[in-house]
């Protein structure tokens, strides 16, 4: 045990102490992130474009809707209340707003006698908050002004809220979880280098001169690479959630399960290369050649769907994509690629795998 | 011209045990048939030139390499069925030292000492080995001289009671090498035994109490270094400075002059009577007026005996 945490200590030493290492795992994500986040932020929202479903057709519900109209940057749209729901849930509307059958009734009974305010249904997506409580801001502002001129008195008019689930992320909620799984596959991939080096160096050697079990080497390896997957997660999900306001509504135990798991593959897919890379200048190219065609084909830029199709097989063969896809799911609600489990399951075979091919090739000196 | 290596006995007091070990590398027969024995306190030297088989010997006993025939026990444990065992109770330095570049040599002294149950503290280590200055170092940042104390360092970390040292002062100055060879002494009158690998014939001589001389993976010749010597260079050489009233004939018939030969301006009497033939030189020189100057007597050395065994000189 001792031996495992002085080794775990030794590797996160050198990893710190090396500046390269540092900068790929730590720096460059980080790069990614403020870099597209800067260009992306706020261009992909609709600005309060909100879906106007009228199911009164009253005057008064016309009095409201040019209320709401006649607000600066506000644009309605008028549609029937599910074509308006859909769009909404596509990304194309920020909010929609129903009014009832009954409100213009309802509107003329308070004008004459007091009453129980009466209530128009506003649908946002909470997961966004600050486009929520930009929309409730301007809801109330347009409904106070209403409930006045109407009454003279208090609130005649209350925004019923309803919440929907909407599947279009802003690029930077995209972006999040698949830089994460981006910088996960790196810090993975590359452990294969110092351990090259080590072995080429003659410390792998010199290690099994000891009674150091070659268990508690691997497992301190993985265990350094772990901890920095974690401290990963933590900066680049901190980084979008405090600089672009991505919003983190996902099921954390899933999220910590598929950052573990998606880890330990890539750690896995690191020995492979170690496993054929003789010295460390190989092992650095052989890296290369394995982390750009998983970084572009992956989807982590650009949605899988929106790729040619023959690029979609090949993103489909891709251990990343399931990595990312499941990410984006449990983090940010995005649309599912695939279904949690298959990613779960294409996650572990690639483990498996990866263990298999490397606990047959690896070399010790 | 192959020599009988002593025979293997079954001494009770042997730390280590070879009997008849072979590996072949594809073509290249790195050890083929070696046997010898390391009692218990002493310094064993193996002597030869690079490529004569020692690392890959000791590489065999230090449970690094699986022999393809022979025996092998350290300690009395079959170096490849109790390889764990063993390697928690001897020390190893590598002939090249492998460290972590970026560790300083407390963090790497104390990293492997949490790979033992007992052991000697950093602290102390780094006393013994004069690396003080240096504790705060990076490995990466030390001389060739402190990376191998450093290497020696980490090879007393557990307190073996055997230690490996593969060409333990290549690339040392010759003052580190001074200073390695009385942590060599002061680790012999501690009681440890000690395995050396060297192709300096000056660090053999110095240090080991037995030698096994080593080439093309076979054992020559084992003995202390007289021995090795005496037995099969008998005479002795009296050298001193030319002096041109004293011809080759008149040198030839002094007491116990076997043959006569002239280097660099040294006159060298062969001699199997060295206190007659002296004798004899100082009386004729006397009888001259004069002295001899620089008036020297040698025996044969290992280079002499390497050179008589392989017909080959030791040096690189």
């Amino acid at each position: 045990m001792q031996a495992l945490l002085q080794l775990t200590a030794a590797n996160i030493r050198s990893f710190v102490r090396d500046r390269a290492a540092l900068f790929w795992t730590i720096a460059f994500p980080l790069i990614f992130i403020i870099m597209f986040g800067a260009i992306f932020s706020g261009g992909g929202d609709p600005t309060r474009t909100y879906g106007w479903v009228d199911l009164d057709g009253s005057a008064r519900s016309g009095e409201l809707r040019a209320a709401f109209a006649s607000v600066e940057d506000v644009e309605l749209v008028d549609a029937a209340q599910d074509a308006a729901l859909e769009q909404m849930r596509a990304g194309d509307l920020r909010a929609v707003l129903v009014v009832p059958a009954g409100y213009g009734a309802a509107i003329e009974a308070l004008a004459t006698s007091p009453g129980p305010p009466t209530s128009i249904e506003v649908y946002t997506d909470p997961t966004q908050t600050n486009a929520t409580a930009d929309t409730y801001r301007i809801v109330a502002g347009v409904l106070d002004a209403v409930s006045l001129a109407i009454s003279g008195r208090g609130p005649a008019i209350v925004p019923a809220p309803r919440a929907l689930q909407t599947q279009d992320l802003g690029f930077v909620s995209y972006l999040v979880p698949s830089i994460l799984g981006m910088a996960l596959m790196q810090l993975g991939v590359f452990s294969a280098i110092p351990l090259v080096a080590d072995r080429e160096k003659l410390i792998l050697k010199r290690l099994n001169a000891t009674p150091l079990r070659r268990w508690q080497l691997v497992g301190s390896n993985v265990i350094m690479r772990l901890l920095i997957a974690i401290l990963q997660t933590i900066i680049i999900v901190g980084v979008g959630a405090v600089l672009f306001d991505v919003q983190i509504a996902g099921n954390l135990v899933l999220v910590g399960g598929f950052v573990l798991l998606g880890s330990l593959g890539f750690i896995a897919l690191g020995y492979v290369i170690a496993s054929f890379a003789r010295t460390e200048d190989a092992a650095n190219g052989m890296t290369s050649v394995v982390q750009f065609p998983l970084m572009f084909l992956s989807g982590t830029f650009f949605p899988i769907d929106q790729m040619p199709a023959a690029l979609q097989g090949v993103a489909r063969a891709m251990p990343l994509t399931y990595l990312a896809d499941a990410l984006r799911q449990t983090m940010v609600g995005g649309a599912a690629f695939s279904p949690l489990w298959v990613c779960a399951a294409v996650l572990a075979g690639f483990l498996g795998l990866c263990f298999l091919i490397s606990a047959r090739f690896f070399r010790w000196q | 011209m192959p020599v009988m290596t002593s025979a293997v006995t079954t001494d009770r007091d042997a730390v280590i045990r070879v009997a008849d070990l072979h590996k072949t590398y594809g073509q290249t027969r790195a050890v083929d048939g070696v046997s010898f024995e390391v009692r218990r306190g002493e310094v064993f030297g193996l002597l030869g030139p690079n490529g004569a088989g020692k690392t890959t010997t000791v590489e065999i006993l230090e449970g690094l390499r699986t022999p393809d025939s022979g025996e092998a026990f350290v300690l009395g444990l079959d170096v490849h069925r109790h390889a764990d065992a063993l390697k928690a109770r001897i020390g190893v330095a590598l002939q090249t030292a492998a460290l972590y570049p970026k560790l300083t040599v407390v963090e790497v002294l104390e990293l492997f000492r949490s790979f033992y149950g007992r052991g000697r503290s950093a602290a102390e280590l780094i006393d013994m080995l004069d690396l003080g200055e240096k504790r705060t170092t990076r490995t990466q940042d030390l001389s060739g001289g402190q990376r191998q104390r450093l290497a020696v360092a980490l090879a007393l970390v557990n307190d073996p009671e055997l230690i490996f040292l593969d060409e333990p002062t290549t690339g040392m100055d010759p003052a580190a090498r001074r200073s390695l060879w009385d942590i060599v002494e002061s680790l012999r009158r501690d009681g440890r035994s000690i395995l050396l690998t060297t192709h300096y014939m000056e660090e053999a001589e110095i240090l080991c109490d037995r030698i096994a001389i080593m080439d093309h993976g076979r054992v020559l010749e084992t003995g202390t270094v007289t021995e090795l010597v005496t037995r099969r260079f008998r005479e002795r050489s009296v050298r001193f400075d030319r002096i041109d009233a004293l011809d080759d004939t008149r040198l030839a018939a002094f007491a116990g002059v076997s043959s006569v030969k002239h280097e660099d301006g040294e006159v060298v009497l062969f001699t199997a009577d060295v206190p007659a033939t002296i004798g004899a030189l100082l009386a004729a020189v006397d009888a001259l007026g004069r002295e001899p100057e620089n008036l020297m007597i040698r025996r044969a050395t290992l280079e002499d005996v390497f050179l008589d065994l392989t017909g080959r000189a030791l040096r690189d």
